[in-house]
Order: C-alpha cells, then structure tokens, then sequence
C-alpha cells in the first residue's frame, strides 16, 4: 500500500499531497517534486507521433533506499505520484496499476463536479476516500 | 558538474605526477630562508615543464612527454592524518566562497530561469587538495619518491662532506626500516645532488670549484650548481617583482594543521604564513640544528599575521634567478628524472621478460595446487580477508605494477594500460582485491587518457574498483579517489546521468563535508544534462545544502538552499518552499545576515501556508527572536517593516469628523455619513448632485470651478485625486484592514499611526510658514489602541484616530505597532506579567511599522495611460489640515417611521452649531422636496416649543358656515416656491442669519406621507458655511482657496408610507345655458356660457389595516387653478361631513366656473396645506417632459395668435381647447387607533385636473412605478408628430341652440309653423376658426329622413364663418314645422377648422345634445 499518494496539476503544482502522517511530509513532497523530473524525461523519451497511444501508466519511475515511487500520467498531462514503501514487496506492478486506474477514475469525477473549478487544490470527500483505501493505514 | 578550469585531461596528469624528495643541509635551508621560503616551495612554481622531454620505452620507441610536472616536497611532508585532514579540507572549502558579483549564468530549462553559478572553486579546491594529501599506499607507486634532491649550500665547509651525509641519511631513510612514512618508488633512488650557491654573500669561484668537483665525483648528469640569491635582501623591495609563489604557498598551507582556525567563516584572505612553517614541525625530529631557524619562526609568525598583505617571497631573487632554478629544473628532470625512469622502465621490462615465462608456469601450477586464486606465500586463513593482503615489496606482481606506474607517469598510457590490465588479472586471480582495485583504477585512467583512444573508456573497471574500495577494503579515500576521477572523466564524456549516480552512491555518513559536495556536483550534473532536471537539480541541492550545513558550512549551505528556491519558488510546493525558506532564515541569522533572514522568514509567514498552526507558531517566534535581535542589533533607526498582520492597504478608509451621536433622549440625530455604511456609487453620486444643486443655489446659481463634493468617508472607490481637507480639532480616524494570515492568533498592542505633519499657518498672509515636524502629541493626538488581537485567518479592521490641534499638511503614513504570539494569555504569559511588570518586555513582541501604501486608481485616458499600466495617484491618507470651520448637528424630534399618504405630520428638527465658529447660509436640499416644508415665512401661528402642539392639528380650523365657498387668494411665492427657484432647495430661517457657536435652533417641520405607499428614503443634505467667506481674501494663497467653502451634513430618513385614500376627479363641461342668471351685458354673457364645469370627486378608502384605520372624513375640498374656481358642492347628503370606513367610496360633485382674474388661487393658504400643495409633484411633473397646465397657459398667452405656427403649435391651440388647470385638494381625517387611543391623522391630497372628461388620479400613474425597464440598445423612436387627433378637433366649437321650448301654432289656421331659432357658435379655442355650418338633413340614412323629414329649415341652409378667438357668434335659423309634434332641432352640422390650416379638412363637431321642441297645434 502507498505512503504518499499526489495528484499533480500539468503545471506541476500540487493539486493533491497525501501521505502517511508518521512519516515526515515534507520529505514525501520533495520525493513526488523530484519524481517530475523523470516524469517529465519518461514522457520526452516517447515520440511525438506515439504519445497519443502511450500508455498512461509510467511505471517505477525510480527506486529510493526506502521507497519506490511509481508514475502515472493522463492525457491532460495531471500526474499521479505513489509512493510506496520499498519493503513491500507483495506489490506486484499490476496492483500499482489498478491503484492508479482507481485513483484516475475518482480524479475524473472530481473534474466532473461543476463546483470544482480545475487547477483548485482537490478537496473531495470522496476522493479523500478513495486515497485512504489506497494508504497503508498507520495504526 | 559543474564546469571546471582544468581539462579532465589536465586534472588526472596533474593528479599523479613524479615525486621528488629534497633533503637539504642546514646552511642551504638557510640560503633559501632569506627568500621566507624552503626549498621546495622556491621550486614549486617552475615544477611545471614547458618543454616536451623525450624518453623511450623498452621497445625504442620514442614517447613524447608534454606538459609535465614533477611535485618537489620535503622529505619528511607527511600527508596530514585523517581528522586533521578533514580540518584542513573543511577550512579550504569554507575559505573558497563564490566570487561575490560572479557573472552567475542564467540557466532556462522549461518554464525554470535558474540563476546558477556555473563553476564551484571550492569543489575544485578540495579536489586539488585531496588528491595532493592522498596518503601514499603499498598497493600503488604513483606517489611513491621517484628521486631525491641532495641540496647543500657552496658556503658549507667541506660541501662534499655534507653531500655524503645526507646522502647516507637519505639511504638510512629509504633502507633502515626505522621510518615507514616516505615511501620509495625503487630501491635504488635517483639521488641529484644540488649545490646552492648563494651569489650575494658566497664565493662564486669557490662553488664553481666545488661543482667541478661534484662533476667528478657523480657525473654531469647527477648534480647541479644552482646560484640564486642575486641581491641582497629587501634593497629591491620597492621593485615590482612577479611573485609565482603566491598561487601555490596558500594551498600549501593545509599541511600545517596548527594554524586552523575554526571560526574560518570570516571570509578574509587567506594568512600565507602557513607556508613557511610547511616543513619544518617535522624537522624537529630528526636536524635538531634547525632550532634556532624555530625560535625565528614565532617572530616571523607574529609578524606575518598581523600584515594584510602577504609577506614578500622571493625578495633576493631576481627574474635571472628565476630563470635559473626553471633552467635548473629542467635540467633534473630532463638530464636526471627521465633518463632514470627509462632505465628503470627497461630494467623492469628486462626483469619481467625474463621471468615471464617462468613465472606464468610458476603461477598457475601454485594456483591449481592451492585450489585456485591463493598466493603461495599466504596461509589460508590470512587469505580471507583479502583487503589487507599485501604483497612483499619486491614480489614480481608489484613490479609490473610498478612499470605501469612509471609508464603513466611519464605518459606512456598504452603501455601503461597494458600493464595495469595484466597486473589486474594477476590481482584478481590472486583475490588481493586492494591491488586489483588500484589496478583497475589505473587502467580505467589510462585508457581514458590514450589519445588514440583505441578502445573506448572501460567504465565498470571504475565502478569496480570503486565498490571494492569501499565494500572490501573500506578505504574511503581512495574509493573517493577514485569516484571524483571516474565523475570527471564521466562528465566529460558527457554521460552526466552515470556521474551524478556515481557521485551519489558516494555519500555516505562519515563524511558530511565530502558528501555535500559530491551532491552538489550531482546537483549540476543533473542540471547539464540534454534534458536538464531541474527538480533533481533542486533537491540535490537542498541534500547538498543540508550537508554542507551539518558540516559547517554554512555559508555554502545558505547558497545551495538559495539555488534550490529559486526551483521551488512560486510553484506551489509550499511545505518545501516553506522549509527552505526557514533554514535560509536559520542559516542567514546564524552567519549574521539578519535582512536575508528576515526575508526568508517572512515569506514563510506572508505566503498562505499549508502548515499546521504548530509549525506557524514556532516560525513566527523564530521569527520574532531573529527580528528581536536584528532591531537590537540596528539600534534605534527607523522602526522596521513587519510582515504580519497583511495590511490590506486598498480598504483603508478615512473618515473626518467625529463619531455620529446616534440619539439624545427622543432626539434624533441625522445619520450623516458613518464607517459603518458601505459605499454605494449611486448614492454618493446622488449626494453629490444634490450637493452641486445647493451650492449652485447659495452660489446665485453658479456651480464655481472649485467646487468639490464634500467627501466624509474615503475609501477605494471615492475619488482620491485631491488632499482631502480635514479640520483643525476635529478627529480623523483612519479604518485599516488587517488580516491574519496564520493558524495562530496575532496580538498586537501599541497600535497607532504613523504620521508626518508640515505646519502651515494659514493666517498668515505669507505662505512660506512650512515647518516639518516630529511626532508631537500637542499637535496631533494619536490614539493608540493598546491591545489588539487578531484571531487565526481573521480579517479585522482597527479605528485609529488621529485629532489635529495645528493646521498644515498631514501624511499618514503607516501604522506602528508590537508584534506578539498571541499566546500572553497563557500561565506563564500571565504570571511574567503580574510578578514583574518590566519583564512583560521579554515576553516575544517586536516593535516595527507597516507603511500605507495606496496606489491610485489605473489611469485610462491618455493612448499612453492606456498602452502602459500606470496608476493615480491617491491621497486619501493626506489631508490638508485647515483652519476651524462651523460645524453642525442637526436633531430630528417627533420624526415619524410611517405615515399615512399624503398624511400631514408635523416634526420638529434642532440645528446646533458645535463649533467655535459662527455659520450662516444654512440650506436644506433633498431628493423629495414635496416631502417637507419648513413652512411660510410669514405663518407665525405655529406654537414656539414642539410639546405644545403635539395634539394640535395641523389645520388652522377656521369656522364658517358649510357649503359656502371662501375664497382667498395666495401666491406661490410666498410659500417659497416660484417658478424660477430650483424647489430642491429650501432656504432654513436663522435668527439674524446667523447661528452662533453653542447655539441651537428648533423650527418646526411639516411632513407629508408620500403619494405612493412603500418605504421611501428621503436623502437631506444640510448646506452650511463659515461666517467669513475665505476664498474672497486676495492674501491667502492659492493652497488656501481649495480650502473647504462650505460644510454639508446629511441624513436619510425612511418612511414608510400606507395607503390612505385613493382620490379620482373629473371635470366635464356643462351645456347647460344660465339662461335664468343671464346677465344683460354681452361679455358677461359670453364668459358664462363657455366656463362652466362640473366636477366631480371620487374618493374612496383604500387603507387595507382595518384595525389602524377606522374611518376617513373628507374636511374639506379646495382648488386652486389660475381660471377656475370651485363652487359650492352639489351634494346629495347635504351639508354633513362626508365619512368612508374601510372600503367606502363617495363621490362629490363641485361646480367650477371661470374666474375673472387671471391670478391663481388656493382656498387653503396657510402653512402646511399651501406648502404641499406648491411643492407636490412638481419633480416628477418636470420630469415627465409632458406640458404642465400652468406651463401650457403661460405660453399659450404671450404668443396669442401665432401666424406662422407648425403643427405642434396647432397641436396646443388644439388641447388648449378641451384643457382644464383646475388643482383640487382634498382635506382629511383619519381616526386612527393606536394603542387603544385614538388619534385624529390629517392629510391632504392633490388631484390635478388636465382634461376635461379624462379622470386623473391622486395616486401618481402606474406607468411611473414601472421598475423593470427593459434594456434598449437602439435609441427610442421619436414619436411620430403628433396631430391633433379627431377627437380633439371635435372640440374646438362649442354649439348651443336657442329655441322656445315649446310653441303653439295654431296648424289649423296656417299650415305653417315658423319657428325662430338661435344657433350659438362658441369658439372654444384661441386662434381663428373657419366654420362650416350644414344645416340640411343628412341624406345618407333613410331613417333620418322619416325622423326629421317633418320639419325643414329655412333660408340659407348653409354657411360658411370665420370666428376669431374666443368669439361667440349667433346664427339667427327659422324651422318651419308642418304639423304638431316634438321634433330634434339638434340636426345642424358643424365643421371646423382652423383657419390658418389650409392643408387640413374641416372637422365634423361634436353635436349638440338632442334639442327637442314640443309644437303644439291650437
């Protein structure tokens, strides 16, 4: 399970920081910054002409000493970031994509609420919900 | 990585270069001491070679040496050991900072503009320096002494004596095995033997003998003479001489570990004298005769440190002499040093040719005895732990690796590479993993540095060596060796991904300083990639940052951290911009930066942070203390700018004058204008013209050109252009906004203004009377609100008021106050409070100031204005102070909340002049004048106090008998309306024309409900000025005429109006002849006939609360018309008052005949009733555009027959004719019910009567209460021209038939009858009319003709007239009747038309009633 999930406006501002609260935050935040840059590398490598088709699942976008922090991105270019515990090796790449495909269909109904003005901070309940499904739950 | 000086190339050649040893006598040390350097250090800047040498390896080819180095040290420089080490390399890299206005290049990648300084000398410094005090190892030769200079001095006794001692103790050095430190490359070591001579004191002849003799005795190739020392000491001193030493000693001076300092953060040049003590401390152990240069050398020192300037090196050496030791070196090297590598290289070549074959058979039949990778010499056990196995010196897998080492000193790298690649297949298979380490190092060098580049750079021999290093031989330094050189080569092959990987996996915790600046190049590797990662760039950076921190230094971290903001900067990461900001905060304070530190702190606290309110509480008592201290530290200056609270400088108002008192017992105050009203364009708008009105009025009708609104209340959208003026003694109070932007209360105390005050006396007649002043409470009072707390993310507005005793000009111009933690309320806060009031000080609370900074409204009107952005200016904040002006309140006593419409009430309204000064002018406007009136001049039958009439009506009763019509006659003009005056304006009647000071006057005021129902807000502006007209003196200047002319106050009142009684009146025109009345003379006659009218009045009760309102009773009904006058009342019940409960209707019928006089009338003429009546509707009459009835008559009077009239003038003729201007006022009384008592309520309404036979109503039209209207974006259509329509022209004559009503003819006698009859053409209108009378039957219907077939008229039965004005002209007809019977005289037609109208056709008029006419036969 993730420790820290983000959602991340395509003007790489943070439209959403989640992370386990044992855990120093800020440290989450400059992991999900300093993640971009490898989205950003990831999505250069892809042609032009095949961007359209890419798939929106980045995969392991790099290994830290105690995290690994996977990467996602919609058409919109909003990325996802989730960070997970490098411990945890039960994760297998197909439920980090599930989480992601989970994460990217409560994102679209946030998008759809006609009160949510796009580029605010995500503040949904029930995405909140749908993220701390996704959370190790810190007892 | 940062870009670098040096080419990698010329990093690694100069990182393993020829060691060279120097053993020097005492009297030579001596010679060269006279320069303030040793030896070695007079030879380091000539160690590099400018020329090529040659040498050739064992195959006779000839390797080209270029640029070489050779690095000459004592012989006992032992490389510090490892924690002076890292003192010595932590003070290089502190003392190396960034050039202060280095050309930092601006870096763009993506949307980043990054600000980066592209060379980081401190890195490269630390570099240099690590790699020079790399301790030398056993597994590698590289810095092992290839050669050893003997120096001896020429004034020496016997110097070949000295010679042979230190060659003996340079032997016992290398052989005895009593020293283990200075490690020798080959048994055998080049000993060069050097003679110094010292020109300015030895003899010269006597050296050149003694080298002859050392020519002898070690060859030409073995020794040289080396004479320096040309001059005599500081004779010169005054000579430039370049001084080479300077850029070498420094560095040199991390080997003297004494002299670290570790408060190195000053960033001062670098003390040199390090330099000279660089060998000596260990000279003490083994040449106890350098003693006395010791005792020399804390002089020297003491000297040296106090200079700012360098100690002159080299003053006895001349550019001759220079030229001699550069001459001198190369001669070593070329003559000396490289001959005998190349005979070494050879030997060892020879050596393992020789053994090659023996020794590969040797190896591998050991190797698979022993089970395969087990040196033979090793026991098993020693064997596993492979690290510390060590090869005797002398074992042949050394000596390949010595030859390698010798091949790459001289730059013989192809054969080097060979060489270290064989020697690490012999590591490898023997496990000695140091060894195979240091060759696979080697041999990644030396194929990096083969020019032909035959093969490409083995990369994983580095990473190899570099976790083997680090993993099985857990030395550091060389692993970190051996990463900066691998990163670097990396790096040039622009693989800057892989070096930023190395340089990372190279932090670790044991070392902060080298991990800070490993990660600092990774930083820039990350930052020069093709895509450049700007983000990894950051965070290495905020990594770096945070070691440099750990490691102490600070300075580099504050810039790293500084680098890494510019990334997260305005991006939205708050909780990491927030975090850097705080440690730049830290890190500034801490190095005594203490703006940068407040900067950084307040960024934190002003930008909206996501933070807890924990976390923002400890930022802003960080905060506070570092502000505390930096106050402290700047003394009593200017107070400093606060962050905190946000001043929302925009919202401030600014109110002049006092406070309003809201009420004083039943009096009421007039609202004026409040901070606690919101602005509303509209209304100020409305204000504002109402306010022009009344000046225009006290102003004879002149708006004058500096006439300014009188501005209360200034706020963002009043309008700011112009100082305001503000009153000497009366206060200004200043409404700032504050707002909280943090989770944690803010306590403020001390809150005041800041301000500036420039005395002007403006009784003087000079204006250059400008003093600038101080803070000075006997000019200005300043308020100053004690405590002030603002709640978390609370926005809140503070009051400050400011009472000016001087005139002159005022510039506020921020507020002062402490800022505290809101957290004083807390135990502790508390008892520091009450045990020691003093210590309330210590308590977390700065003082500083926030200035008020508006900025003006954007300018649009210029093309300039409009392609720029630029702003107004804004003066809200500087008034103008002027001398005392009147000042006035005004009370409403008895103002009532609701009336009844058109209900009379009567108030009374206090004015008082508070002031000192005396006013005068006072003026009322009001956007309803017909609300109120002040009453008549002339009425003086108002009771004196208010008490006294308050159950008096407001009617003076005036008994007569009933029914009988009194008439009295009053002008407008008395009840200050005229038509010329603007009604707005109401003059208020002063005793003397003046109101003194302390004076109050209480006049009464008549109210009267509004016709419509609904709440109305009635605006009154009171208008008032000084005594003295200011402006009109020629001696005060021109800043003084903008001073305030007049003062206005306003109040708005909102009364509630219920309907009352709905009043409809229609005239109609009587047809009825006065025959009985009819008066002999002609034009009585005629006047008679043509102006009578009936009226009649509908009233009804509309009041919907049947509780409040019982019932209505009509008083009674005037009129008031300029032509008209009412009659008695035709009224069926008779003379009783005609009484309406709740929804009655009755209807009255007046009488109305034309009055002889012109002069219009009012039958009510007092007070109240006259005054409403004068002052209702006149507004919206104005408004409507239609003609007015007085307006119309007027006109139609002075131009009485107009020749040449257009249609519209035809128009009017025409409505004239069917016009009435009849007023008619309906009295009334209503008993109310209001709290069990009953109440008389009286009131009035006005009916105006336009038209005859068209109803007009009390109440105003429907069409006026539209208040939806809809949008139209095209112009209204103008109305068409409006011709008199048919109907109209119908009009326009009036007949009237004179008959017998009834005749007796005797049929019998003669058959027939012949009846006289008067027809009378009445011209109603005012111009000529041609008329047309028909008197035949009409022909067109059948039925007519059987009807009126029995009679006939006779004689002209046509004809044709021209009447004038007004005129009455009479048609003598006869009818003749054939038989008895009752007959319709009524068939007479009558066509009009005016006369001058050729173009229209005549008009069928209105027919007369049936005329019957009863013929009787006898």
């Amino acid at each position: 399970m993730a420790v820290c999930i983000a959602v991340i406006a395509k003007e790489n501002y943070p439209l959403y920081i989640r992370s386990v609260p044992t855990q120093g935050e800020l440290k989450f935040h400059y992991t999900v910054h300093t993640s971009l840059d490898v989205v950003e590398e990831k999505i250069s490598g892809v042609g032009k002409a095949l961007a359209d088709q890419r798939e929106l699942y980045l995969g392991l976008l790099y290994p830290t000493e105690d995290y690994k922090v996977y990467g996602y991105m919609t058409n919109s270019k909003v990325k996802f970031v989730i960070v997970v515990d490098s411990s945890n090796t039960s994760l297998r790449d197909n439920e980090i994509r599930s989480m992601f495909r989970k994460l990217h269909n409560s994102f679209t109904d946030v998008m759809c609420n006609p009160f949510y003005n796009p580029g605010d901070p995500i503040q949904s309940k029930a995405f909140d919900s749908i993220v701390s499904t996704m959370m190790v739950q810190a007892f | 990585m940062a870009q670098c000086v040096q080419s990698v190339q010329e990093f690694i050649q100069d990182s393993f270069v020829p060691m060279v040893a120097v053993l020097c006598s005492e009297d030579a040390e001596r010679v060269t001491r006279k320069n303030s350097l040793s030896f070695p250090e007079l030879l380091r800047p000539f160690c590099r070679l400018t020329s090529e040498g040659h040498l050739r390896d064992p195959n006779n080819q000839v390797v080209v040496v270029k640029g070489l180095r050779i690095s000459v040290t004592g012989i006992n420089t032992r490389p510090p050991q490892s924690p002076e080490l890292h003192r010595l390399l932590s003070r290089t890299v502190s003392v190396c900072q960034p050039p202060e206005g280095s050309p930092a290049n601006v870096f763009t990648a993506g949307d980043y503009d990054l600000n980066i300084s592209a060379t980081t000398p401190w890195f490269e410094t630390y570099r240099e320096n690590f790699l020079q005090s790399m301790p030398a190892s056993e597994h590698e030769f590289l810095n092992h002494y290839l050669a050893c200079m003997l120096v001896v001095s020429s004034c020496e006794a016997v110097p070949t004596e000295q010679f042979l001692k230190l060659s003996q103790e340079q032997h016992r050095i290398q052989h005895s095995g009593e020293y283990t430190h200075p490690k020798w490359f080959i048994p055998n070591t080049l000993k060069y033997y050097v003679l110094l001579h010292d020109i300015s004191e030895g003899d010269e002849q006597r050296a050149d003998s003694v080298y002859e003799d050392m020519k002898q005795r070690y060859g030409t190739q073995g020794c040289y003479l080396l004479k320096i020392n040309s001059r005599s000491g500081s004779t010169g001193a005054d000579e430039q001489m370049p001084d080479p030493w300077s850029q070498y000693l420094h560095k040199t001076s991390i080997h003297n570990p004494e002299l670290y300092e570790e408060s190195a953060v000053s960033n001062a040049v670098e003390n040199n004298i390090g330099a000279e003590e660089d060998v000596e401390p260990h000279y003490q152990g083994f040449c106890q005769s350098v003693n006395n240069v010791d005792e020399m050398r804390p002089q020297k020192q003491a000297s040296g440190t106090s200079h700012t300037s360098p100690t002159p090196r080299g003053t006895c050496l001349t550019l001759n002499d220079h030229d001699h030791i550069r001459q001198f070196i190369q001669e070593f090297t070329f003559r000396g040093l490289l001959p005998h590598i190349e005979k070494n290289i050879r030997q060892l070549n020879d050596q393992l040719v020789s053994r090659k074959g023996l020794s590969r058979s040797l190896f591998s039949a050991t190797k698979k005895l022993f089970g395969g990778g087990k040196v033979p010499e090793k026991s098993i056990a020693e064997l596993k732990n492979t690290a510390g196995l060590l090869y005797p010196s002398e074992a042949p897998e050394l000596q390949i690796r010595k030859m390698a080492d010798l091949c790459f000193l001289v730059q013989h790298y192809e054969l080097a590479y060979n060489c270290y690649h064989t020697a690490k297949k012999d590591f490898l298979s023997d496990q000695a993993m140091l060894y195979a380490a240091g060759a696979l190092e080697m041999a990644a060098v030396a194929a990096f540095l083969q020019s032909g580049a035959p093969r490409p750079y083995p990369a994983h021999y580095m990473d190899t060596a570099i976790q083997t290093y680090r993993e099985v031989c857990k030395n550091m330094l060389l692993a970190e060796r051996c990463c900066i050189l691998s990163a670097e080569i990396l790096k040039s092959q622009a693989k800057y991904s892989d070096a930023a990987t190395l340089l990372i996996k190279m932090t670790s915790e044991d070392s902060d300083l080298r991990s800070a600046l490993l990660l600092e190049q990774a930083a820039h590797c990350f930052i020069n990639m093709r895509t450049p990662m700007v983000r990894k760039f950051a965070f290495h950076m905020i990594l770096a940052g945070h070691r440099f921190s750990k490691a102490g230094q600070k300075r580099h971290a504050l810039r790293c951290y500084c680098q890494a903001l510019q990334v997260y900067k305005g991006k939205g990461w708050t909780l990491a911009e927030d975090h850097i900001n705080f440690t730049i905060g830290r890190q500034s304070f801490t190095l005594r930066q203490p703006e940068n530190a407040v900067a950084a702190f307040r960024h934190i606290l002003i930008n909206d942070s996501k933070q807890s309110a924990i976390q923002q509480a400890a930022f802003l008592r960080e905060y506070l203390y570092v502000y505390k201290s930096m106050s402290q530290l700047a003394g009593d200056g200017s107070l400093p700018q606060l962050p905190l609270p946000c001043l929302h400088s925009s919202q401030t108002r600014v109110f002049f004058g006092h406070e309003r008192r809201l009420a004083e017992g039943e009096k009421q105050a007039a609202t004026h204008v409040s901070l606690e009203q919101e602005f509303d364009r509209d209304l100020s708008q409305l204000w504002r013209e109402l306010e022009e009105q009344v000046v225009s009025v006290a102003n004879r009708g002149t708006v004058p050109i500096t006439f300014q609104p009188s501005q209360c209340c200034l706020n963002s959208q009043t309008d700011n252009l112009r100082h305001p003026l503000a009153i000497v003694e009366e206060p200004i109070i200043v409404e700032v906004v504050f707002r909280n932007p943090l989770k944690v209360p803010l306590a403020l105390s001390a809150l005041c203004l800041l301000w500036k005050f420039t005395l002007k006396d403006f009784s003087g007649p000079e204006d250059g009377t400008t003093r600038e002043t101080v803070t000075l409470n006997d000019i200005i009072d300043t308020q100053v609100i004690p405590e002030f707390t603002i709640s978390p993310e609370e926005t809140k507005v503070a009051r400050l008021r400011l009472l000016p005793h001087k005139t002159g000009e005022l510039h506020v111009l921020g507020v002062v106050y402490n800022l505290g933690t809101g957290e004083v309320g807390d135990s502790e806060g508390m008892w520091l409070v009450c045990v020691a009031g003093s210590l309330a000080e210590d308590l977390m609370c700065v003082r500083g100031q926030q200035n008020l900074e508006i900025q003006g409204p954007r300018l649009n009107m210029t093309k300039e204005e409009k392609t720029s952005v630029r702003y107004g200016p804004d003066h809200r904040l500087d008034p103008i102070i002027t001398p005392p002006m009147p000042l006035l309140e005004v009370f409403f006593i008895n103002f009532p909340t609701g009336l009844l419409c058109g209900e009379i009430r009567k108030a009374w309204v206090e004015f008082v002049n508070v002031s000192a000064v005396p006013l005068t002018g006072l003026r009322v406007a009001s956007t309803h004048p017909e609300f109120f009136t002040f009453g008549s001049a002339t009425s003086d039958l108002t009771p004196v106090t208010p008490t006294a009439a308050e159950h008096c009506s407001a009617y003076k009763t005036v008994a007569m008998p009933p029914s009988v019509a009194t008439m009295s006659l009053v002008s407008p003009a008395v009840f200050g309306v005229t038509s010329g005056d603007q009604p707005v304006v109401a003059e208020i009647p002063l005793s003397r024309g003046v109101l003194g000071p302390g004076e109050a006057l209480q006049i009464p005021l008549w109210l009267r409900g509004p016709d419509r129902e609904g709440v109305h807000e009635i605006n009154f502006l009171f208008y008032y000025e000084s005594t003295e007209k200011t402006a009109k003196s020629p001696k005060y200047n021109l800043f003084y005429i903008c001073a305030i002319n007049h003062r206005v106050l306003r109040h708005t009142a909102f009364i509630c109006a219920s309907r009352s009684l709905s009043v409809r009146a229609t005239a109609s025109r009587s047809n009825t002849l006065h025959s009985r009345e009819r008066d002999t003379e002609e034009q009585q006659e005629a006047e008679e006939k043509n102006a009578s009218m009936l009226v009649f009045v509908d009233v009804e009760n509309i009041n919907t609360s049947e509780a409040g309102v019982r019932e209505f009773h009509i008083v009674q009904v005037s009129s008031s018309s300029r032509q008209w006058r009412l009659h008695k009342c035709i009224n069926p019940v008779g003379d009783k008052d005609s009484k309406l409960t709740s929804r009655e209707r009755g209807k009255l019928c007046f009488k109305a005949t034309r009055c002889r006089t012109e002069e219009g009338g009012i039958v009510s003429c007092t007070t109240p009733c006259a005054d409403f009546f004068f002052r209702r509707g006149l507004h919206s009459e104005a408004r409507r555009g239609g003609v007015s009835a007085g307006g119309a008559s007027q006109m139609q009077r002075k131009s009485h027959t107009p020749q040449s009239g257009t249609d519209d003038d035809w128009t009017s003729i025409v409505k004239k004719c069917s016009e009435v201007e009849l007023d008619i006022i309906v009295l009334w009384k209503a008993y109310v019910v209001e709290d069990n008592k009953q109440l008389i309520l009286e009131g009035q309404l006005h009916v105006a009567l336009q038209t005859i036979g068209k109803e007009s109503c009390s109440l105003s039209q429907k069409e006026e209460t539209q208040e939806m209207v809809l949008l139209k974006f095209k112009p209204d259509v103008p109305p068409p021209l409006s011709k008199p329509s048919m109907e109209q022209l119908s009009h326009l004559i009036k007949t009237c038939l004179h008959y017998p009503e009834s005749y007796d003819h005797p049929f019998p006698q003669k058959s027939l009858c012949m009846v006289p009859v008067t027809l009378t053409l009445s011209n109603c209108s005012l111009a000529q009319v041609d008329v047309i009378v028909d008197l035949r039957h009409k022909t067109t219907s059948p039925e007519s003709l059987e009807v009126h077939g029995s009679f006939s008229w006779l004689g002209q039965t046509q004809y044709k007239l021209q009447l004038q004005a007004q005129e009455v002209y009479r048609l003598f007809l006869k009818a003749c009747f054939f038989q008895a019977g009752v007959y319709n005289l009524g068939t007479p037609r009558v066509f009009a038309k005016l006369a001058q109208t050729s173009a229209m056709c005549e008009t069928s008029q209105q027919s007369a009633m049936p005329a019957l006419i009863i013929v009787n036969s006898i």
